[in-house]
């Protein structure tokens, strides 16, 4: 098609499907949705959700399907209050059965979910026959989960026993309350149920992902893609201008894995890519001048970025060095000029979309907020009381997988210096330095992210004496018996001050130089519908969000791609 | 002293080649001179600016002055380029003559060594060894010596192999002289030019892995920077916002690599024709 | 020529077990090894826990006797299988060598033919304003980093034209079109940035040819320019071609790891790259063994038709 005529047929489909946005357009079948995800440098690691690694639920997510899931119809999209963008956290008003139909608390610590009927596996040649899922398969699920050595440790203590009441219900006998009941074994990242069948075959070969869901797994090359086609017996409905629709829409799903940030920008921009679920701030200007048809959603990024301290260590033992160094660093100018803006001072432990958990920092006491002010004067003058007035060396890793955090620690590293402090580079590949934080040889700095999860899990893993995922090893028996306490706590309102309270105290013990949390965002073309930038209806599991949307073909056509 | 005077009469462009290393040389030498600004400092409130008379090659986005930053990138650049391709040329001697001069089954048990060795893509290497030591200066010199020493080393053994054969160390040889003593004088000259071209040619690669390897995440530790740092890192990113941060750097990595294998060629016209099939 | 040959398989034995040594020892050795990896969530990894990961993966028994078998087990063709993943490596490997051969093959072809007349002209015009230009290009090529002018052609063309090549992979013999329209360019920038060493081995070669007494002897007979270069630098261009494939091979491979990242192939460079960061130790040591004893085959075919082509070799 001529040029000219095409963006003419383009201007004048775009004003139609504007009008058409709230719902009333008919949806259409088929076609190949094409998704950069949020995690798009990285391949799948495993497909066996009994090795707890916790990407697994993104890549089976659309295949395993679990007891909870959001309620996407409450998405904003939808005229609801929720987003959706949250890594691993869903509001208990925002949840809904997914393989359960109901759930009920039968005592305090009996809880009694009832199966959907008629919810059936997929067949699989020379693994299993299509045959409905029972309450069996949630057991052999929870037994094998917690078998694994590679179990988070105290994951499942809060429960006493699985059992079948007959085959479409199952019985959690809790041993105590925990607030986290929904997401542990609910629609956490370790919750997909398997069928039974999956102890025959080698759980981590992909050829044997097997699941209820919306999609099967049919093809996959380790570190470039995965594509999963519809199944046509897909049990769930979507409401659509009243109407009931069969899902999925698209034929076809594929995750595209790309190291590379310049091609996975032009993938997007020659429309390879339908979505692009990730983009760092400083190429949006440039994406929306070369391809304006993009739309656009912001999400803060639902991990915190910080420097960790080590608490067991000189010279970070002592308060007074953390706290000098986070008033050695510019928080509010790394935000203004460093992120354009593109940031939030405070977005960590709490995220902001933690309603109502979280707190701003203009409600935190004074002593919280002067960690995030400017004053070297004042920091170099509590080295100097704390022993180190010419200030000391000290060595920190950091990742050479995040391309933010080696844009970023430079600025660190000339912050600390005028203050007489000098850092010490030491950039890793992404295995080893894991493995030095998770075999606690890191240190005495280490520059890192630690995803939020949700507002209990993300104080949690960060406080706990000894937990894998706690970089400034803090330890204290008072602060472990809190979270403890913490997760008993029924009572939401209650539970909403005891985390409050653990965070204020966190921060203001300053294990880590605190840094903004900056926003990301996703473009997507706009031939694809029934979408505004969801990014997770569980923990990190977009599935049920690609099984919703659907391509407007002719739209696409006309738009010159095909 | 004789080959340089050759190479300015005979191989002009060679010479134009030479030129321009040293040139980059002494402004990696002089860096502490001549940039405007340190190494890394900061000022947010100049980041991303446009080349001008304040900052001739423009800032980055952590507010650096570019031209600094390509100064002390040249500094470290040669610094890796001359110590590795030095370390290399070392280790390509050693190895060569000791396997090619001495023959049997030292060179056998060598040889295989370096078959071995040699089979493996450079670059693969260098991203599992660096994995092992981590990324760092020394390191970085270290493995890209032993790397392009032990490639280089058939070249030095094939010039050894062919020295030995011929008759004045067969006499040397006959009359007692200790092997030292005869390495020293009579094999070592005689490998001289092959030995020349390769260090040449050496620093070019060096200078190109080191970029390759700044591209995968696995160069030298910031805030110190190279040329291929530099391209790689915010050359890359910053493509859209601020294609002044490649320009610089690019254009120098490129303008050395292209001088030193000029160079090379020409110095290999004028002392060994025959050297065929060396990189 | 026999004894030769046997000479020559002989010596293939210990750069095996050399070969065997660096490809088993070597990633074994990095730092963060996979038990870490695979209890990263496990908050708080008991000593039980860690020996139970490790005697699932066989990793218990002492390192010795894992390379023994793993040896063994190689020698029947059998290379184990993903420590995360559970497919067979030699399956995965299967998929993988053909597309990074054919990048490979394409790059050799592409620097071949941008190489030999490069080399011939430059020669027969030595030190003359075309000599240099041209070697200049060739050499340009190999000064420019293969990941910048790979990031240039994936970045520009798809801004001003909405251009890019594709992303998509199906097998040559599937859909040859859309497969090249793939690999050409990655090839391309690959076979360009190779053309300058080949370049210089044909213009010696040729530089050497053009001194011989016969040439002269043909010239002043008058034997035109053209005949001349055509019957002898087509046949003493067989060496430096035969040379070019030995000495190339694996420095195809090395820049064929950049090149799949950037255009995403998803070729043995990719897989090394995922292995080599997840500590999958027996895809890294598959990797590693194809390459090294492809290579070693490829120069064994070199030497050997040294052989053929040049006498003097024989009797050394």
């Amino acid at each position: 098609m001529n040029r000219k005529l095409a963006s003419l047929a383009v201007v004048g489909l775009l004003s139609f499907s504007a009008a058409a946005e709230n719902g009333n357009e008919p949806p259409q079948y088929g076609g190949a949705l094409n998704v950069g995800t949020v995690y798009w440098p990285n391949s799948a690691l495993s497909w066996d959700n009994a090795d707890w690694a916790w990407k697994s639920n993104h890549d089976t997510g659309a295949i395993y399907e679990q007891l909870f899931a959001a309620d996407l119809s409450k998405s904003e999209k939808n005229g609801g209050p929720y987003p959706f963008r949250a890594e691993a956290w869903l509001p208990e008003d925002a949840l809904r059965g997914e393989l359960a139909e109901s759930w009920e608390w039968e005592g305090p610590l009996t809880l009694v979910v009832k199966l959907r009927r008629g919810i059936m596996f997929t067949d699989k040649p020379g693994m299993m026959k299509a045959r409905e899922l029972v309450a069996d398969d949630v057991l052999f699920t929870f037994e094998r989960q917690d078998a694994s050595p590679k179990k988070i440790a105290g994951y499942f203590d809060h429960i006493e026993s699985v059992t079948q009441r007959d085959d479409h219900t199952v019985v959690f006998e809790l041993k105590e309350f925990n607030s986290e009941w929904a997401y542990r074994f609910g629609y956490g990242y370790y919750s997909g149920i398997v069928p039974r069948e999956l102890a025959q075959v080698d759980p981590k070969d992909w050829r044997n992902v097997n699941g209820t869901g919306p999609f099967q797994l049919t093809r996959y090359i380790q570190g470039n893609i995965q594509t999963y086609s519809r199944n046509p017996s897909y049990w769930d409905r979507e409401t659509l201008g009243g109407k009931q629709y069969e899902i999925p829409f698209v034929d076809a799903l594929s995750y595209r894995v790309i190291k590379d940030e310049a091609t996975i920008l032009t993938a997007l921009r020659t429309g390879k890519l339908d979505i692009l679920e990730s983009i760092r701030w400083l190429v949006v200007d440039h994406l929306k001048e070369t391809t304006p048809e993009l739309k656009w959603s912001r999400w803060l990024s639902n991990a915190g970025t910080f420097v960790a301290m080590r608490m067991d260590m000189e010279p970070f033992d002592d308060i007074r060095v953390r706290r000098a160094l986070n008033l050695a660093v510019n928080q509010q100018e790394i935000v203004d000029l460093y992120y354009g803006g593109h940031a939030e001072l405070f977005g960590y432990p709490m995220h902001t979309e933690f309603v109502p958990y979280y707190q701003p920092l203009e409600e935190m006491p004074a002593s919280v907020q002067e960690l995030f002010s400017h004053d070297p004067d004042r920091a170099k003058q509590m080295l100097a009381e704390a022993g180190f007035p010419d200030g000391f060396t000290f060595k920190a890793q950091v990742c050479t997988c995040n391309p933010d955090h080696m844009d970023l620690i430079p600025l660190i590293v000339s912050y600390l210096d005028k203050v007489g402090v000098t850092m010490e580079v030491e950039p890793m590949e992404y295995a080893s330095f894991l493995s030095m934080m998770t075999t606690k040889n890191h240190g005495p700095g280490y520059f890192m992210s630690n995803g939020h999860t949700n507002p209990t899990t993300s104080l949690r893993k960060s406080l706990f004496t000894d937990q894998q995922w706690n970089p400034a090893l803090h330890k204290s028996p008072e602060i472990d018996e809190k979270i403890f306490q913490m997760l008993r706590t029924r009572d939401e309102p209650e539970r909403d001050r005891i985390v409050k309270e653990l965070v204020v105290y966190m921060v203001d013990l300053a294990p880590y130089i605190w840094l903004p949390t900056r926003y990301l965002y996703s473009a997507w073309w706009p031939w694809v519908k029934n979408y505004n930038g969801e990014l997770r209806a569980g923990a990190v599991r977009p599935g049920p969000i690609y099984a919703r949307l659907w391509i407007d073909q002719e739209m696409k056509l006309e738009m010159g791609f095909d | 002293m004789d080959l340089l005077v050759r190479l300015v009469r005979d191989k002009p462009l060679g010479a134009a080649g030479g030129a321009v290393f040293v040139f980059f040389l002494l402004c990696g030498i002089f860096t502490g001179v001549l940039a405007p600004q340190g190494l890394n400092e900061t000022d947010l409130y100049h980041r991303l600016e446009s080349p001008s008379p304040d900052f001739l090659l423009g800032t980055d986005h952590l507010g650096r002055d570019v031209l600094s930053r390509v100064l002390y990138g040249a500094q470290i650049s040669m610094i890796v380029a001359l110590l590795a391709a030095g370390l290399a040329t070392v280790v390509s001697i050693a190895i060569g003559i000791v396997s090619g001069y001495f023959g049997g089954r030292t060179d056998l048990i060598i040889q295989r060594f370096v078959d071995a060795w040699m089979v493996f893509p450079g670059l693969v290497l260098l991203i599992v060894v660096i994995s092992i030591v981590g990324a760092g200066l020394t390191q970085m010199v270290i493995i890209l010596g032993l790397q392009y020493g032990i490639a280089g080393s058939r070249m030095v053994r094939s010039a050894a192999v062919t020295v030995r054969e011929q008759m004045y160390v067969h006499a040397a040889q006959s009359i007692g002289a200790r092997s030292l003593h005869t390495l020293v004088r009579h094999v070592l000259p005689n490998v001289m030019p092959v030995v020349i071209v390769l260090f040449t040619t050496r620093i070019g690669l060096v200078i190109l892995s080191e970029a390759g390897l700044s591209f995968l995440g696995l160069g030298i530790p910031p805030p110190a920077t190279t040329w291929g740092g530099l391209l790689s890192g915010t050359g890359r990113t910053y493509m859209y916002l601020g294609p002044w941060l490649a320009l610089a750097p690019g254009l120098c990595l490129t303008i050395v690599v292209f001088a030193v294998n000029v160079l090379g060629d020409a110095l290999r016209d004028l002392l060994d024709p025959r050297m065929r099939g060396s990189q | 020529m026999q004894a030769y040959l046997i000479r020559r398989l002989l010596a293939l034995f210990p750069t095996l077990l050399f070969v065997s040594l660096i490809v088993f020892g070597s990633i074994r050795l990095i730092p963060g090894n996979v038990v870490d990896l695979m209890l990263a969530q496990n908050d708080v990894s008991t000593g039980q826990d860690r020996e139970r990961v490790e005697a699932a993966l066989g990793l218990d028994r002492p390192i010795t006797v894992q390379y023994f078998v793993w040896l063994g087990d190689a020698l029947q063709g059998d290379l184990g299988k993903s420590l995360w993943q559970g497919t067979s490596v030699a399956a995965e490997l299967a998929a993988r060598v053909p597309i990074t051969f054919e990048l490979g093959f394409l790059a050799l072809i592409v620097a071949l033919t941008t190489a030999l007349p490069i080399g011939v002209y430059s020669a027969l015009r030595q030190d003359t304003a075309g000599d240099y230009l041209t070697r200049s290009f060739s050499l340009l090529m190999l000064a420019i980093p293969g990941f910048w002018l790979g990031t240039l052609v994936m970045v520009f063309p798809s801004v001003w034209w909405r251009w890019a090549p594709e992303l998509d992979d199906p097998p040559f013999f599937q859909n040859p079109l859309k497969n090249l329209s793939h690999m050409l360019v990655p090839a391309i920038l690959l076979g360009l940035s190779l053309s300058a060493v080949t370049m210089r081995i044909t213009r010696t070669m040729m530089l050497e040819v053009m001194r011989q007494d016969y040439i002269r002897t043909a010239r002043a007979k008058g034997v035109g320019e053209v005949l001349l270069v055509v019957r002898h630098a087509l046949r003493n261009g067989l060496i430096p071609v035969v040379t070019l494939v030995g000495l190339q091979a694996p420095v195809l491979i090395g820049g064929s790891v950049i090149m799949e990242q950037i255009f995403v192939i998803p070729g043995m460079g990719l897989l090394l790259l995922e292995a080599v960061f997840s500590r999958d130790y027996p895809v890294v040591s598959g990797v590693f063994l194809i390459v090294g004893v492809g290579v070693l085959l490829i120069n064994l075919a070199v030497d050997l038709s040294y052989g053929f082509l040049d006498p003097k070799v024989r009797h050394q």
